[in-house]
């Protein structure tokens, strides 16, 4: 039995997930290659571990509906951008894993004092948990893992991280401490109750709320919020309202995670995607030309479809009897590459605020400037070799590489996350490469081969579990300037071998002969497999 | 208190922010000022500190311990003034585009607190409070002898009687001081407040990201002594010929150089304690720091390679002017913000430089090779070199440099190959060709 059970228990368990493509978020993925760096990482060492920080267990502490599967997920998205080898351990996956599907746990399974048969059970999870935490740390190079369990009890909290310090792993406790009813009732009515399998389906959304909170309340009686002075935490309170701090040993990552935490926030907005318009010049970086006509016409529908597209969804919401809320508004960002800024202008004009970044500049191609594939395969024979066995590290003489991007990058993601506003941000394909990658988890083998085609506004929407892609097509463009990247720097990069890669699925430009004026609906990506989802929302850990 | 938005953005340009320092004296409040103004100055954000001691100084030089007593009329009238003073300078540079003002004060009671909110947020300026606290006594003594028996308080008198003296102001002080929302009523504030050095940490109700910014920042101090070793490539092949950029390879004495440099760190390191040592990604410095003892850990950064001359790349200056005579006195006009057709800007190698500088703050010894841009960036940052003059420090080649950050600023030392090169240095307005540096210019 207790084989069959670990089976359930491994097949069910978050690290045996892979990477299926790069439409879908892959932050809850497992990287088939070791060797695979992260994209803002800035060295490697013979451990895999970085900032001298050793082995690190980030132990989530907090009642159900207090954002802590938003928090985790958002910081293993942050620390495995800047290379640190993170993995989520959710203790419900195990929970689940062993009462098998439509089981329940007995009734005093979270109680202080519950029957030996519970206290049992629950030890047999832990167990299970904390082998795969170890057998990552120790075996897989893994540096830090996030153990995302309610752990509600101080005494629970000692004997943990005693437990971790005895494996060598430093512990850092991060709580989400909410007591704004408001913002309980906002993420009961937002994540659990939507659900149709937690049993409040078409209740009146405040009733339904009330009715879980009390119900978390009855289930897990006792809290105790953290107050260990020989313990490092961090109390996050009512969602990145106030920071509590606690530390004991001084910790680089741990002040980062700080830092990071400082910028999350829990409203849901928005991130559109667009390319820049045409150039005079498409060949030449150095030039840094102007806007061509056809350009200029592009930055106008490109604007119009945008604007009527917020407009539509808006309306959706009020159609599908949700509450009529003023459309949220827009903040634009451009580089400071002229192409860019005059893309940025029809809004401008329309009174949106626009602003200019200078590190959200196109990658540099250095060498390879205005040469063609052919030119750079005969004169940079070596560096060909060199780049096509790794095109997202490797720089040509002079060049940027999508690493080198990606680090420069770095406080645009952070900005990025504190944003408020919906967001459009008007790039190099380079640049959106990148930061699509950051918000959907694409592996640095796919970076520098995502395509964004000028006659698709791309649409992030972030979930806790995961965010959500969506296209919606520009009609109306001049084929020409739709497919591939004209101002692309001709960087040979080896075909994939399963066709062009588009960041969505479905065409990505329009086939010859096809009528390019014909609308076609905003279509949206999401990954439905019921594993990931359904599950996820009714989660009680 | 919410961010002004206009209803379709929020302004960020428009943000002004006050820090206001809270705590005891002999808490290292000015030093976090100071820092502070430094960073955000670097990143070409206008940041000023107004300390209010500076105010009362000019009433009352030399006070002794009861000008402090809370119940010295005179004493607390002349501080009120003073601090009145210093908040309206403030605002007055404010409405000449300050961004973020730093009123480096005790600001100890919740009165004075509500005193500066009330008239900042009349002028619609966000305030962020900063506090400081320490209980440790070794702590704050150690910082009494090393800090204030200096300051001009205590001009020509004995230390410890001036630790004494001063320790008994500080008495009068913990007689009326609250810590920020020490009774819960002050929860609505923006505040940092770092208790003893950094062992508790609280943050509340950050609102923006230069904010979180500001605290990050904050939180990578450390006080732990330590040392930062500048130094450029040994001389290149493209220096020898007066052409900027490239990716050459050394000259024989830049070979020289790089073959000497061992020597020269050790010579100011003093032991054979291991340095970190940070290159850029171009064959000179790595080649610079390629005889550096096995035991020193080598890391490459992009970040820290030569400013990129775009169009300009491989040129003498010579060939700038003849092709591009508009663009050559454009950069000579205002070479801070000139970005070269196609390439950078010293203002874009600053912002390229902020990882950088926030690994240095919180790293020990280090120790740089990289490039006469990058370095003059980095050497503004540490001696705190405005835009006008950071473009057009001299770094000579073949020179160490070593600057020890101390309490009011940073120290420097600069250690001298010997070995002859060639300048690459040019003076603002002058002819297109490499020169002699001034004398007095600098470094």
């Amino acid at each position: 039995m207790d084989t069959l059970l670990t089976a359930e228990i491994a097949a069910n368990a978050p690290r045996y997930r892979r990477k299926s493509s790069t439409f879908i978020d892959g932050i809850h993925d497992v990287s088939e290659d070791p060797s695979n760096m992260a994209p803002a990482q800035l060295y490697s060492t013979m451990s895999g571990r970085l900032f001298h920080s050793g082995r690190i267990a980030i132990v989530m502490v907090g009642l159900p509906a207090r954002g802590k599967t938003h928090i985790c997920v958002s910081m293993a998205r942050y620390l495995q951008w800047l290379g640190v080898k993170t993995r989520i351990f959710h203790l419900g996956d195990y929970r689940r894993a062993t009462v098998g599907e439509g089981g329940q746990v007995p009734q005093d399974y979270f109680y202080p004092n519950a029957s030996p048969a519970s206290v049992m059970l629950r030890q047999k999870i832990l167990k299970k948990c904390r082998e795969d935490i170890y057998g990552w740390l120790n075996h897989e190079n893994g540096q830090v893992a996030i153990y995302d369990a309610v752990n509600p009890t101080a005494s629970g909290r000692r004997s943990l991280a005693k437990e971790f310090a005895k494996h060598d792993v430093q512990t850092l406790f991060i709580e989400s401490f909410v007591d704004d009813e408001e913002i309980l009732k906002e993420n009961a009515r937002n994540v659990k109750i939507s659900s149709p399998d937690v049993g409040f389906h078409g209740m009146d959304p405040d009733e339904a709320a009330n009715r879980y909170l009390q119900r978390i309340q009855t289930k897990i009686p006792v809290f105790e919020t953290m107050q260990e002075e020989e313990l490092n935490y961090i109390k996050m309170i009512n969602a990145g309202q106030a920071f509590f701090y606690n530390n004991v040993s001084f910790n680089y990552l741990s002040h980062r995670i700080v830092f990071y935490l400082t910028n999350l926030h829990i409203k849901s907005r928005t991130t559109f995607f667009v390319r820049a318009g045409t150039a005079t010049e498409e060949d030449s970086y150095k030039a840094d030309a102007p806007l061509s006509e056809a350009g200029k016409a592009y930055a106008v529908k490109m604007t119009e479809t945008l604007i009527k597209h917020r407009e539509q969804e808006r309306q959706a919401v009020i159609d599908g009897g949700g509450r009529d809320l003023p459309l949220r508004p827009l903040s634009v960002w451009t580089s400071t590459r002229l192409r860019t800024i005059q893309t940025g202008e029809p809004l401008k004009e329309q009174g949106y605020k626009v602003r200019q970044r200078s590190q959200m500049s196109q990658i540099n191609p250095g060498v390879c400037e205005k040469l063609s594939e052919r030119a750079i395969r005969s004169l940079y024979s070596e560096e060909v070799e060199k780049h096509e066995l790794d095109p997202y590290h490797h720089r040509y003489p002079r060049a940027e590489s999508y690493h080198d991007l990606a680090v420069r990058l770095e406080p645009i993601i952070l900005e990025l996350e504190r944003e408020q506003n919906d967001l459009l941000i008007i790039a190099h394909e380079s640049v959106l490469r990148v930061l699509y990658a950051y918000l959907m988890h694409c592996s640095t083998r796919d970076i520098p081969k995502l395509k964004f085609p000028r006659d698709e506004i791309i649409e992030i929407i972030p979930a806790a579990y995961q965010n959500e892609a969506k296209r919606i097509h520009i009609p109306g463009l001049d084929p020409n300037m739709i497919p591939g990247s004209p101002e692309d720097i001709r960087i040979p990069v080896q075909s994939p071998v399963s066709g062009p890669l588009s960041p969505l699925v479905g065409p990505s430009s329009p086939e010859p002969g096809e009528i390019i004026l014909s609308v076609r609906p905003p279509e949206k990506v999401i990954n439905t497999a019921k594993e990931m989802v359904a599950d996820k929302v009714a989660d009680e850990d | 208190m919410a961010p002004k938005t206009n209803g379709i953005g929020i302004q960020v340009e428009d943000m002004r922010i006050c820090v206001v320092m809270v705590g005891l004296p002999a808490r290292g409040k000015s030093y976090i000022a100071q820092k502070a103004q430094r960073y955000l100055k670097w990143l070409s954000i206008p940041a000023k500190t107004f300390n209010v001691g500076n105010y009362r100084r000019n009433d009352a030089p030399q006070p002794s311990a009861d000008f402090f007593d809370t119940n010295n009329a005179e004493g607390e009238r002349k501080r009120r003034a003073a601090a009145e003073a210093a908040v309206a300078d403030m605002l007055q540079w404010f409405k000449n585009g300050g961004v973020v003002g730093i009123l480096d004060a005790t600001n100890s009671t919740k009165e004075r607190r509500k005193w500066v909110i009330d008239i900042l947020e009349k002028k619609a300026i966000d305030v962020i409070f900063v506090e400081s606290k320490c209980d440790d006594e070794d702590l704050i003594m150690a910082n009494i002898r090393d800090v204030k028996t200096t300051s001009p308080d205590y001009k020509g008198q004995d230390p410890e009687e001036a630790a004494q003296d001063f320790r008994n102001r500080i008495r009068n002080y913990e007689k009326v001081y609250k810590s920020i929302n020490a009774d819960g009523d002050e929860d609505d504030l923006t505040y940092l407040k770092i208790m003893n050095v950094g062992k508790q940490v609280i943050i509340n109700r950050i609102r923006d990201y230069l904010q979180s910014r500001i605290v990050y920042y904050l939180m990578n101090l450390h006080i732990r002594p330590r040392s930062v070793w500048l130094s450029r490539h040994g001389e290149s092949m493209l220096n020898l010929e007066g052409r900027i950029g490239g990716d050459a390879g050394l000259s024989t004495r830049g070979e020289e150089y790089a073959r000497k440099l061992p020597e020269l760190v050790l010579e100011s390191v003093g032991s054979d304690r291991p340095l970190t040592v940070w290159t850029s990604t171009l064959k000179r410095t790595i080649a610079t720091a390629r005889h550096l003892p096995k035991h020193y850990n080598q890391l490459q950064w992009k970040a820290l390679d030569e400013l990129d001359a775009g169009v300009c790349d491989g040129m003498t200056y010579q060939e700038i002017a003849d092709m591009y005579p508009e663009d050559f006195q454009a950069r000579d006009e205002d070479k801070y913000n000139y970005r070269y057709r196609g390439g950078e800007s010293y203002r874009d190698v600053v912002i390229r430089l902020e990882p950088i500088i926030m690994e240095l703050e919180r790293s020990e010894d280090i120790l740089i090779i990289s490039h006469q841009a990058v370095i003059r960036c980095i050497y503004a940052y540490f001696m705190q070199k405005t835009q006008e003059e950071s473009p057009w420090v001299p770094v000579p080649l073949h020179t160490l440099m070593k600057l020890t950050p101390r309490a009011y600023g940073t120290e420097v030392q600069t250690y001298k190959a010997n070995i002859k090169a060639v300048s690459t240095w040019r003076g603002k307005g002058s002819t297109a060709k490499h020169e002699d540096p001034s004398p007095e210019g600098g470094v």
